[in-house]
């Protein structure tokens, strides 16, 4: 069973902020400045959340994440104004 | 051979043998591990207590611990983190979170993730057998230690576990039983519908419910491993292309365009076809996550696996050779292989050809099945199989709704090496596609993929993948074919002929991969358990359930059919 997870982060310090944008690149999509969406089984949500911690300082920086519940077999629609947001699934990928 | 050296039972092993004895020995004998939730979660608090400026709470001083209250203020208790304990004599060793000294007073503190339960002596027995066992190797040290502490990150509360006689003789006791058990070569069968498998990692290994229900009947079992696959092959195809590593992604080139890119946390295996390549950071971080490398010709023939270390269940893998060695077994197997795979044969003629397919074709390929269970010798089983599938490949036109492909294949039959139509050069295509995936996985749960019970071993050849992947040839390659052509997902440009052989454009290829990786990941109910997964998961559970007849737990291997 997968969650869907909008991840926003507020990092004080550029260095951080690199280290953790390149860390959320594993997890999930890019949506905008500082946010992602990830669609993580909860074993993957734990991992981030373990990499994370290891990553910011504790009283400068904050992440948020805003849990939208199950994934599977849903589509959860992120309707935007503006730029659109590139439909992205889990799935084998073929080059 | 006897062990001169019998190895040290880590305290955190005898924890998961108070928990469940087979999950135990599968992991610490047999080498399986998963993680999941839990695990992970565990880890991340033990990493935060590891963390320096993290301060586990200290115990609270109680005026019990003062009894002359005009005494002068106690030294402070000193902490040491992750001490490593071992003792020969008692056979133990242990990784201590947390060793907190208070005078002479020595206490372990392990940490668990949770919140504390509420049961009778404040905790569940696996842990405190572990603290305990902690504690017996401080003592025999030399360190005087008659309680741990267990302390519960969830809840941010700490249990004080006595180490009283009666703890001490169960882990003393527990310990002989794991070192027995780990001697005794077997495994220790599944617990009975219990509501621990629920929360174990290795449920989707051990499958106790399936196990026993294969074994004595009973209750369907329950679903304890997911349905859907959360994560999938990258495929690298393009003449030239490249992969690289950027951070936890891999993102593939053709020179310098950047072609796309997956997190590498989603790859199961990469495939590189033809002339393609990858970069030694590639290959590091794959080998290091255990996911292989598959090379293959651009006509999807195996050239070879790169994979790390080979699965440590040694003992599957013995009796697999066993096994091979042994005629009746292995005909035994091979008619369960072919019988599965006229059915789905059978099944599939039936329900896509309509009236198209006579009733006497249907019987033949049923009568063909029935021969096949009861053939005498692998020779008259390959007679049967044969025969059957003259049958199916006789009509199997009839499936196909486009008309130039049809009327090709009509006028050729099956036929390989070379394909001379598109509808074989496509079977060969998904055949090959099938036993790679079956290749990894007999891999996956630690068989070797080369040597066969029903298909000879031959140079290169994976014998294994072959035998397992015969029942679904018809449910999973053939109807990928059908409907790729069907549905018009591959066209008559998709493909190019030369010197009497069809074979693929790369475009073709890409298209046919995606209608053969969407079928592997359909779900449907499986037909004895009653639960849905999808293809991918299913070839895993049969490879597991191999694996168990193997091993003597149940009592036939018989691949899926379906209805
Ligand atoms: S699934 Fe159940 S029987 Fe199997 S190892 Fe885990 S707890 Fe034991």
């Amino acid at each position: 069973m997968r969650k869907l997870l909008i991840v926003t982060y507020d990092i004080s310090n550029p260095k951080r902020l690199r280290k953790v944008f390149k860390a959320m690149k594993g997890f999930g999509q890019h949506l905008q400045l500082s946010v992602f969406r990830c669609d993580l089984t909860d074993m993957e949500r734990f991992e981030m959340i373990g990499l994370l911690q290891g990553l910011i300082h504790h009283d400068e920086d904050q992440i948020l994440l805003i849990d939208l519940g199950a994934s599977d077999g849903r589509t959860h629609r992120v309707d935007s104004i503006g730029r659109v947001v590139p439909r992205e699934r889990r799935e084998p990928r073929i080059f | 051979m006897p062990d001169l050296d019998p190895p040290l039972v880590p305290a955190r092993m005898l924890n998961e043998f108070v928990y469940c004895p087979r999950l135990a020995i599968l992991e610490w004998v047999d080498g399986e591990f998963a993680p999941n939730a839990d695990t992970v979660e565990g880890a991340v608090r033990h990493a935060s207590v590891d963390r320096p400026g993290y301060r586990v709470r200290l115990r609270q001083r109680t005026p019990s611990d003062d009894p002359g209250a005009d005494q002068p203020a106690r030294a402070p208790i000193e902490q040491i983190r992750s001490v490593e304990l071992s003792d020969a004599g008692l056979g133990l060793i242990a990784k201590i979170d947390l060793v907190e000294i208070d005078r002479d007073r020595v206490q372990p503190v392990d940490t668990k993730k949770g919140k504390r339960p509420h049961v009778e002596r404040g905790a569940y027995e696996p842990e405190r057998v572990q603290v305990c066992a902690q504690g017996l190797l401080l003592r025999s040290h030399g360190y005087p230690c008659d309680s741990g502490i267990l302390y519960f990150a969830g809840s941010n509360e700490r249990v004080e576990v006595p180490f009283d006689d009666e703890l001490v003789a169960l882990t003393r006791s527990k310990l002989g039983e794991l070192r027995e058990a780990a001697g005794a070569g077997v495994l220790p069968p599944p617990l009975v519908d219990s509501p621990k498998c629920v929360r174990c990692s290795l449920a989707p290994i051990c499958l106790p419910d399936e196990t026993r229900f294969l074994r004595d009947a009973g209750s369907p079992p329950r679903q304890l491993l997911p349905a859907a696959d959360h994560t999938f092959p990258l495929y690298v195809q393009q003449p030239g292309a490249t992969v690289r590593k950027d951070g936890d992604l891999l993102v593939v080139f053709d020179k310098d365009e950047k072609l796309g890119e997956m997190r590498i946390r989603e790859v199961s295996q990469l495939v590189l076809m033809g002339r393609v390549s990858a970069t030694e950071a590639v290959y590091r971080e794959l080998l290091r996550l255990g996911k292989p490398i598959v090379h293959l010709s651009s006509g999807g023939w195996l050239a070879g696996v790169t994979d790390g270390l080979p699965h440590a269940n040694v003992r599957l893998r013995q009796e697999q050779y066993r096994t091979a060695d042994d005629a009746a077994k292995c005909l035994r197997i091979a008619r369960w292989i072919v019988v599965s795979k006229l059915t789905n044969q059978r099944v599939l003629l039936r329900r896509n050809g309509g009236d198209e397919i006579p009733e006497s074709t249907i019987e033949g390929i049923r009568h063909a099945a029935q021969a096949a269970q009861r053939a005498e010798t692998i020779d008259t089983l390959r007679g049967h199989e044969g025969n059957g599938g003259r049958l199916y490949f006789g009509h199997f036109a009839a499936l196909l709704r486009q008309s130039p492909f049809r009327e090709r294949f009509d006028l050729e039959g099956r036929n390989r090496r070379p394909p001379r139509d598109p509808v074989n050069g496509l079977l060969s295509f998904a055949y090959s596609m099938l036993s790679r995936e079956w290749v990894t996985t007999c891999r996956t749960v630690g068989l070797d993929p080369f040597l066969g019970f029903y298909h000879a071993p031959r140079y290169g050849r994976p014998s294994l993948a072959l035998d397992l992947m015969e029942a679904f040839r018809p449910i999973c390659a053939d109807s990928t074919v059908v409907r790729a052509i069907n549905n018009g997902e591959i066209g008559p440009t998709d493909f190019v002929e030369r010197m009497g052989s069809v074979n693929l454009t790369d475009g073709g290829r890409r298209k046919f991969l995606r209608s053969f990786e969407q079928r592997l990941a359909q779900e449907v109910v499986h037909p004895v358990f009653g639960y849905r997964l999808s293809y991918r998961r299913v070839f895993e559970v049969e490879a597991r359930l191999l694996s168990r007849y193997l091993l003597g737990e149940i009592p036939t291997y018989e691949p899926m059919t379906t209805r």
